[in-house]
């Protein structure tokens, strides 16, 4: 756990699996504000609308009912998907990361193009304890790679392993 | 070198003048706008005693304050490995700037400041909206003073090249690669065609300043003859069968051609200003461009800091055998489009039998006769021709909104537009390797070269869309410093998904085996 070398191993890892509840998680906290601020629209509307017909005002509440389901639906499956689409890979030489459920990207990083790294936590990262890595380039449309879901311990050994080593300027 | 310099005194001058000017223009046009539309004893400036116009000058004040501080806070220093700037009299400001982070230095040198032998000088690190240092004004002995400063510091291998160039201020004494004669000059405009910018500006001003009232009723007698009532002649002939209004449809044509011949010959004047006397020369391991005709533009970039070349040919540069070449580098990836897309400029205007001479200056080795041009996936075509018959429907769909059957004639003309362009397009999209070197060539009409080499390459990534995945295609983007907002990337479409993994593997190989100099 502790040597950096196990780290850059050249293997295909998936995130931690945390990240399913994690994401899950977050993604039903969004679903459930979005319900309540689409129920306030709602009720605004019927209220307001007096003139709408019958059968308008009869849908509405059933087209509320069904996006509520449906982004709960969304909030619990995209998490797996999305796990199951995700991988990294860190080597020598740098980093690659496969993202994307229809668009999808593989992106590599050389470890020698790394301007500065972050890990950052947020609180439901941090009940899980995950966190996301963050690398920076010099780059104009990747200038900012971002790799979400890992142990958090393991993401900082990343950036231990990946930062650029002093004498090689690579700014 | 710790001795400290200050800025030329003529900075007072300079620094009063610019507040003046930007004090000037909406000073003026309170004026003017005084005058014209509330003066007189019933506006809102009739009760405003004569001679109110004075005491604008009160505004002046903080910035002649503002300008004394400025001169006698700012100190300038070069250390062993940095520029030290110290400015501010309340906030004090200490600026180092490295000079292994320096990417470019400009020096700009307008009328006055030819007058004064000053110059006004930006230096570029990588990153940032902004250039990191402004000297505004410094002598010339002192620009050539920083110039050696930096350069000799940053490219210990290059100090020898650079020591042997005489002291003679601002004149460049390399080895020239690219001069810009007068034809040539005056063909560059003709070519670049910044008419229509010069011309807008200018129309902004005289419409402002109410020069234009009654310029075209003058010319056309009345907006009815021409525009609305020429297009609805134009109309009522195409579907009420109106006899052809020939006088009108003449001279539309004509001020149309008219229109268009003075457009380029005000880019020509705009050209012969701009890029007067136009010289890149090559400096040691720098390539040093110095134009213009008031205004003298010096900038300095060093060849190892050139991030892409892009060799860019219209129809017309083909027909001519002429092509422009232009680098992108990290710095300065200014807000100020117009300076920074100059200074970018290696030729504006290059013939091609030279152009071969000019790349192995910038990647030596490099030959872009020899290369071996890869193209696209065999179905690219089909896979192009989508978004463009997309395009047609829509278009014949509104077009049948509005015209009714006629739509059909829209839906012909716009597929067959859709497939010359999809084809053209296709045909004329390439990618090469070489050792050092990615190449990426697109564009029919206006194409496009540009390549990168392998260590600046910053990453490269493989995307896959839906459409990708059902055609067993992939695209290949390179991702460099410095590229601009609209600036041509390396970004190859519609390339089989084995030869996409292949290319993405050797690049990210190759830029990982690199290592990466700004």
């Amino acid at each position: 756990m502790s040597e950096p070398d196990d780290i850059a191993d050249g293997q295909d890892h998936s995130l931690d699996p945390r990240v399913i509840p994690m994401q899950r998680v977050a993604g039903g906290i969004f679903a459930a504000i979005q319900s309540v601020a689409l129920l306030v629209a709602l009720i605004v509307a019927l209220l307001a609308g007096d003139d709408l017909d019958g059968w308008v005002r009869g849908l509405l509440p059933v087209a509320w009912l069904l996006l509520v389901v449906l982004s709960g639906l969304v909030a619990y499956r995209w998490p797996v998907l999305h796990y199951r689409h995700t991988s990294y890979r860190v080597d020598e030489v740098g980093i690659e990361i496969r993202t994307g459920v229809y668009w999808r990207v593989v992106i590599n990083v050389p470890r020698s193009r790394v301007q500065h790294i972050d890990v950052s936590n947020g609180p439901i990262d941090r009940r899980y304890g995950l966190g996301t890595l963050v690398l920076y380039t010099a780059g104009t449309d990747h200038a900012k790679v971002e790799l979400a879901g890992l142990e958090h311990g393991r993401a900082l050994r990343i950036r231990e392993h990946l930062l650029p080593s002093g004498a090689d300027d690579a700014v | 070198m710790p001795s400290e310099r200050r800025l030329h005194p003529a900075t007072l001058l300079f620094d009063l003048a610019q507040h003046i000017k930007r004090f000037a223009v909406p000073a003026v046009l309170v004026m003017v706008g005084a005058s014209r539309s509330s003066g007189g004893p019933n506006g809102a400036f009739g009760r405003v005693p004569d001679g109110w116009e004075m005491w604008l000058l009160v505004l002046l004040v903080p910035a002649i304050v503002a300008t004394v501080a400025r001169y006698i806070s700012f100190r300038l220093r070069y250390d062993d490995h940095e520029l030290v700037i110290r400015s501010g009299l309340i906030f004090r400001n200490e600026r180092h700037v490295p000079y292994s982070r320096i990417q470019n230095i400009d020096a700009i040198q307008n009328l006055f400041h030819r007058l004064l032998h000053v110059v006004e000088v930006r230096v570029e690190t990588g990153g940032g909206k902004e250039e990191e240092a402004r000297f505004s004004v410094l002598s010339q002995e002192a620009f050539e003073d920083l110039r050696a400063h930096v350069f000799r510091m940053r490219a210990p291998l290059a100090a020898a090249a650079a020591h042997d160039k005489p002291a003679a201020p601002l004149e460049p004494s390399g080895e020239t690669l690219v001069h810009l004669p007068l034809p040539e000059l005056l063909l560059c405009g003709l070519l670049e065609n910044k008419g229509m910018v010069v011309i807008g500006a200018a129309y902004g001003v005289a419409w402002e300043t109410g020069v234009l009232d009654g310029f075209w009723e003058g010319l056309f007698g009345g907006t009815e003859t021409i525009g609305r009532g020429f297009f609805r002649a134009i109309a009522g002939v195409l579907f009420e069968g109106q006899p052809l209004p020939l006088g009108r449809i003449a001279l539309g044509l004509a001020a149309g051609i008219g229109l268009l011949l003075f457009v380029r010959i005000v880019s020509m004047v705009w050209a012969f200003v701009r890029l007067y006397d136009f010289r890149l020369t090559r400096i040691g391991d720098d390539l040093r461009t110095v134009y213009g005709l008031f205004t003298r533009v010096t900038t300095t970039v060093p060849i190892r800091r050139v991030q892409t070349v892009i060799v860019a040919s219209g129809p017309l540069h083909r027909w001519l055998g002429r092509s422009t070449v232009r680098v992108e580098t990290a710095g300065g990836v200014s807000q100020q489009k117009n300076a920074s897309s100059v200074r970018e400029w290696l030729a504006p205007l290059i013939r091609n039998e030279q152009l071969p001479g000019l790349l192995q200056q910038v990647v030596p080795g490099f030959d872009l006769a020899a290369l071996d041009w890869q193209r696209l996936h065999p179905r690219a075509f089909a896979r192009a021709l989508k978004p463009n018959a997309i395009v047609a429907g829509v278009i014949t769909l509104v077009a049948a909104f509005a015209i009714g059957w006629g739509a059909v004639g829209v839906l012909v003309l716009t597929l067959a537009w859709a497939i010359v362009s999809a084809r053209q397009y296709v045909a004329h999209l390439g990618w090469a390797e070489s050792d050092e070197v990615v190449v990426m060539r697109s564009g029919w009409l206006w194409r496009k070269v540009t390549l990168a080499r392998a260590n600046k390459i910053q990453s490269v990534a493989l995307h896959q869309s839906p459409f990708d995945r059902r055609a067993a295609m992939a695209r290949v983007r390179v991702d460099t410093a410095g590229a601009r907002e609209l600036s041509h990337r390396i970004d190859v479409p519609y390339l089989d998904i084995t030869v996409a993994r292949g290319l993405h593997a050797r690049l990210a190989a190759q830029a990982a085996n690199t290592a990466f100099k700004w």
